[in-house]
């Protein structure tokens, strides 16, 4: 008959499938199995037939699998079964090297009711998805590394200017809605072209990724931000911190980076390399890009006013009382 | 102008409560943890006001997964989340280390799954109270705004019983929608169906 495929060409054409293709009947037996089934499961096909399905798979007992069929096979509903929350539900291998190692493929389970009257009650349909998620896995693992390369600066490992802009943008509304201070620390390496000059830069790019790492063991780590700067110049962002805290702070940095002990020959103030601090605290009220920028240039001033008054030095500026005060 | 009586209100959200209790034994057993699924208010409504429904709600993009099903009655089932909620539905399924600030395939198949799981049991609960049968599509899971959900397409003169649904994962609360879509006639007979087993219960 034109258009009638006949029982032996259709057995074939499932024989040649891409996909695994398990026919059960109303009592969850096998009624047939494909090649490539066999070849992923190393059970041959005449070794499936007629046995129970949860005989033959003792995976899927009490498994998702297990209702899945149910439900074909009671409720005439279809179900999926996804890589991400079952991943590797059937013993199924792609090589025998991986059967060796235990290392499952990774499977999309179809099971689809079968409507016609034929004993044929539930097909399940199995996809090999094991290059789609390794796929998945390097797309998420580039996209990481993209996502570190635009946010960290790239000889210290701190944050960068960009990730700085945006963690204080946040930071402020946090602040604002909390009703919590926002505290912000401005930290700039004394002389330090004078350093470059005297050593070269390899050895300032080295000083600076000391410096870095020293402010980044000071800090909070999952609540505070150390961030580049600029060149020789680093700030932290420091969520709810107190006027006495962000001085001793920014004291206990200055000390930090003094005890280093980094000879520097360049510098007239003393053998070491020193650091100047400006640090304030502001609690966020009115609209976030004004007040940000009052905050940065808070701290840049009390910055200014270390250097002024001989570097190697922390200075608090009070946005309260427009002062300034001597940290330690 | 369709409308339930509130015995009907009442047996159709133990109906559903009953579904959604039992895809939450389901979603349970995948994670290893305790999934909490209510449903807690169950409301007939005319497509347009769903529409607005939807419109009104503070996030504008959603994560749906649909499935159709026939049978005594035809209804297009759609489980609608906002989008960060699906995120966070996905990240408590799928553990802690997903940090991903949109869903990729990967995290839309296991969407994709659990509507099809709610939308299963939601149904195969209303089939073994009512005795009848469905056949059903597989599930399709898609993003849009409110402008191109497909609840918002569809024939005007559709009814839409509509669920909201209350999950609980790790004591997070998420918040969505089931909606499904009939048509008048679809509606009438979904209805039919649950007066015969009110009057089988001895109830109406």
């Amino acid at each position: 008959m034109p258009g009638n495929l006949g029982r032996t060409s259709l057995r074939a054409v499932i024989d040649s499938l891409e996909v695994g293709v398990i026919i059960l009947d109303s009592e969850q037996r096998i009624l047939h199995s494909n090649r490539w089934l066999a070849l992923r499961s190393g059970i041959a096909a005449e070794k499936m037939l007629g046995r129970s399905f949860a005989e033959a798979f003792a995976d899927v007992a009490n498994s998702r699998l297990e209702q899945a069929i149910r439900h074909a096979t009671h409720d005439r509903l279809p179900s999926l079964l996804s890589p991400a929350l079952h991943g590797t539900l059937l013993p199924l291998y792609q090589t025998p090297e991986d059967r060796r190692r235990e290392k499952r493929m990774q499977q999309m389970i179809h099971v689809l009711p079968l409507h016609d009257d034929s004993p044929a009650s539930c097909l399940i349909q199995i996809s090999d998805m094991t290059a789609n998620i390794s796929r998945e896995r390097l797309l998420r693992q580039q996209t990481e590394t993209l996502r570190r390369s635009t946010t960290q600066d790239a000889l210290t490992g701190v944050a960068n200017r960009r990730q700085f802009d945006e963690t204080l943008a946040t930071e402020f509304n946090k602040a604002r809605q909390n009703h919590q201070p926002l505290g912000l620390i401005m930290v700039d390496l004394d002389l330090f072209t004078a350093y470059n000059t005297h050593y070269g830069r390899a050895q300032g790019d080295a000083r600076l990724l000391e410096v870095a790492d020293a402010l980044q063991d000071a800090i909070r780590p999952t609540v505070d931000l150390v961030a580049r700067y600029g060149g020789d110049e680093f700030a932290l962002i420091l969520p709810g911190i107190s006027q006495r805290q962000i001085c001793q702070l920014a004291e206990n940095l200055r000390l930090r980076i003094t005890s280093l002990a980094i000879p520097n020959a360049a510098n007239k103030l003393g053998k070491y390399l020193t650091v100047s601090i400006g640090s304030t605290v502001m609690l966020p009220a009115g609209e976030a890009e004004a007040d940000t920028h009052t905050l940065l240039s808070s701290a840049d001033v009390a910055l200014y006013q270390a250097k002024h008054d001989g570097r190697n030095r922390a200075i608090h500026f009070s946005l309260e009382d427009g002062g300034f005060k001597l940290c330690g | 102008m369709l409308s339930l009586s509130e015995l009907q209100h009442d047996a159709l959200g133990e109906v559903f409560n009953i579904g959604v209790g039992r895809a939450a034994a389901s979603l349970s057993q995948i994670v290893n943890d305790e999934v909490l699924l209510t449903a807690p208010d169950v409301s007939l409504v005319h497509i347009d006001r769903a529409a607005s429904l939807l419109r009104s709600s503070e996030l504008q993009q959603f994560s749906s997964v649909s499935q159709t099903f026939s049978g005594p009655f035809e209804a297009q089932a759609l489980l609608v989340f906002p989008e960060s909620n699906a995120l966070e539905i996905v990240r408590l399924m799928l553990g802690p280390h997903i940090t991903i600030g949109e869903l990729s395939e990967f995290e839309q198949e296991a969407m994709c799954e659990i509507g099809n799981i709610i939308l299963n049991a939601c149904m195969s609960s209303l089939a073994d109270i009512f005795r009848i049968s469905f056949t059903s599509t597989l599930p399709l899971h898609r993003f849009g705004d409110t402008d191109n959900l497909p609840v918002l397409e569809g024939d005007e003169d559709q009814m839409v019983l509509l669920l909201q649904v209350d999950m609980v994962i790790s004591q997070q609360r998420i918040r969505g929608h089931i909606l499904f879509l009939l048509s008048v006639v679809s509606m009438s007979s979904l209805l039919a169906c649950l007066d015969d087993y009110l009057v089988s219960q001895g109830l109406a």
